[in-house]
């Protein structure tokens, strides 16, 4: 049988949005999702919003990467709910990098693509 | 982060409380008087309109939320700066100022004909109205709050209840024998549409208190149109009643139609009844002009269009400056008479011709911003956009063009519209020059307009 098709979504944010993001996610029905901390700066080298000249070099700013996998079918809808999530139209409101995937395996049960992201009755 | 404080109730409550103006409810009368029920097609008409104007504003709210003020940033980064002065001044602090004053005028010459034995002139009554109100919103957004929903909804449960005793024939007065359809033609009833239009303006006020609404994503758009349905719903169902219990004739020369629909439905009952619906009309428009104008005066400031002393804001967070001045300006304007001359629903009708041109332009800038940033995420969309937006356009301009029944009255709107527009373009090219040093026309970023709402962007842009 042939796998569905996986994507891996990666959404780089600022700190103080990842608690409600996470919280929605729950509602949309995301099933699984990993979160670590980072450091980073964007095209505008870490310079605020409200500041005049832009930085010469670049300054790391604290940010929250959310990484997920899901089937391709389900990323449209996903992208949409995310982005308007995270929108507020300020610098800073994050960027989102989508890579396919090859395959997942749950190494407890050795189920692989879409069964091994579900909750499964091994 | 700020706390956010304003729920549904308190958003409907703001949209309604600028759109039921005494003026409105004379509007009604004539309206009325003039085709009979069939003004609620005219109405019907104005209030899609206008709902289209509420999703206009809701799609811009969505792509630039939380600003202070809300509608000049959204024309700023649409149409730029030079078009944005001309519609904010003109259309918003003119117009609502000296319709804020002529509302309070309306109040004080109502108090002082019930009480005319205590022989207190009429500008006491605005002045302790308008005083009050300032002080109120001195207070910050929750005074003005709990003063707006207890003011709306005894006002719509009020109009409602008036309305439905009429329509039902409950009242305890004579009920009037006469034809409800004084004219069925299309061309009268649409030839009032111009005068319809006046019952639905200003639901966007809802905007510049979105940033205290709590879900304001959903709160904000569903609250201009929850108001804008009500306030259909309400004056449709008065004018049913008065077709029952209002001869006409007697309607339409009345300068107090509720007044003298409340006494033919209720007696003396009915009179103090609708005497208070006024003073809560007056109440409502005042209040949320004061606390809207101020808000928007504060945003202005923030993006440069007006002197950075009106971000001022004391300890509850009301912008005081904005609040003082305009609220100062109606008391000055209703001491000095001018409140009450025959000239002022002239002038009143001029400044709306700036208020719909900031309707268009919002259009616009629904257009604009499609165009430029098609793919922007937007947790509000007008619905089968582009085509309501241009009906919203072109339905507008036709409101213009209808703005007044008489030709002579039209012309003269029209002159003195572009006299006070060359005024305003001098007064905004000025500004833009040397004060903002800016080009005219070129929009604003939206992430820069966004920048300018942050505290510490004036520390680092002096």
């Amino acid at each position: 049988m042939e796998l569905e098709k996986l994507v891996k979504v990666e959404i780089i944010t600022s700190m103080a949005k990842i608690e409600a993001l996470r919280l929605q996610l729950g509602k949309f029905g995301v099933s699984g999702m990993t979160v670590y901390e980072a450091k980073g700066c964007g095209v505008q080298l870490g310079t605020q919003e409200f500041e005049s000249e832009k930085k010469k070099a670049p300054t790391l700013l604290d940010k929250q990467v959310v990484m997920m996998v899901l089937l391709e079918k389900d990323l449209n809808d996903f992208l949409s709910f995310v982005e308007k999530e995270l929108y507020t139209g300020h610098i800073g409101d994050g960027k989102i990098f989508i890579s396919p995937i090859m395959n997942v395996i749950r190494v407890r049960t050795g189920e692989e693509g879409e069964a091994a992201l579900l909750e499964g009755e091994l | 982060m700020e706390e956010k404080k304003l729920g549904l109730g308190s958003t409907v409550a703001t949209g309604v409380g600028l759109i039921v103006a005494t003026s409105c409810l004379l509007s009604l009368g004539v309206g009325a008087s003039t085709v009979g029920i069939p003004f609620i097609i005219a109405m019907f008409v104005c209030c899609m309109l206008n709902l289209i104007t509420a999703f206009s504003v809701s799609e811009l709210n969505a792509m630039m939320p939380n600003l202070t003020g809300g509608l000049a940033q959204y024309s700023l980064a649409g149409v730029g700066p030079f078009l944005t002065i001309i519609v904010m001044v003109g259309g918003y602090l003119v117009c609502n100022t000296i319709c804020g004053s002529a509302e309070c005028a309306m109040f004080g010459n109502t108090l002082s004909t019930v009480f005319a034995g205590a022989g207190i002139p009429s500008q006491v009554y605005c002045t302790v109205l308008l005083v009050v109100l300032i002080l109120a919103n001195l207070n910050g957004i929750d005074m003005f709050a709990k003063i707006q929903d207890f003011v709306a909804y005894a006002l719509v449960a009020s109009l409602l209840i008036m309305g439905l005793i009429g329509c039902f024939e409950w009242g305890n007065g004579q009920v009037v024998h006469q034809s409800t359809v004084i004219s069925g033609n299309p061309k009268d009833i649409f030839s009032l549409c111009g005068l319809a239009f006046f019952l639905f303006l200003g639901c966007e006020y809802v905007v510049p208190i979105s940033k205290q609404v709590k879900n304001a994503r959903r709160n904000v758009p569903l609250g201009m149109v929850l108001s804008l349905l009500l306030v259909f719903l309400m004056q449709a169902v008065m004018v049913i009643g008065f077709s029952h219990y209002t001869p006409w004739e007697a309607l339409a020369q009345s300068s107090t139609p509720h007044v003298l629909y409340g006494s033919l439905l209720l007696g003396k009952a009915g009179t103090i009844w609708m005497v208070l619906v006024s003073v809560l009309a007056v109440t409502s428009t005042v209040n949320t002009a004061i606390a809207s104008l101020g808000l928007i005066m504060s945003g202005m400031a923030k993006i440069k269009l007006l002197p950075s002393v009106f971000m001022k804001t004391n300890k509850k967070g009301a912008p005081y400056v904005g609040i003082l001045s305009i609220g100062g300006i109606m008391i000055l304007i209703n001491l000095t008479g001018l409140s009450t001359t025959d000239e002022l629903s002239f002038l009143i009708l001029t400044g709306c011709v700036f208020w719909m041109m900031a309707y268009i332009i919002s259009h616009l800038n629904v257009l604009i911003l499609r165009r430029r940033l098609p793919k922007a995420p937007r947790t509000f969309r007008v619905p089968l956009s582009p085509v309501l937006p241009m009906i919203g356009i072109v339905g507008t301009v036709w409101m213009l063009y209808n703005i007044d029944s008489n030709l002579d009255v039209k012309l003269r709107i029209y002159k003195l519209s572009i006299g006070i527009f060359l005024l305003l373009a001098v007064y905004g090219a000025i500004w833009i020059k040397k004060v903002m040093k800016r080009p005219l026309f070129k929009p604003f970023q939206i992430k820069e307009v966004m920048a300018m709402e942050h505290e510490l962007y004036q520390k680092y842009h002096k």
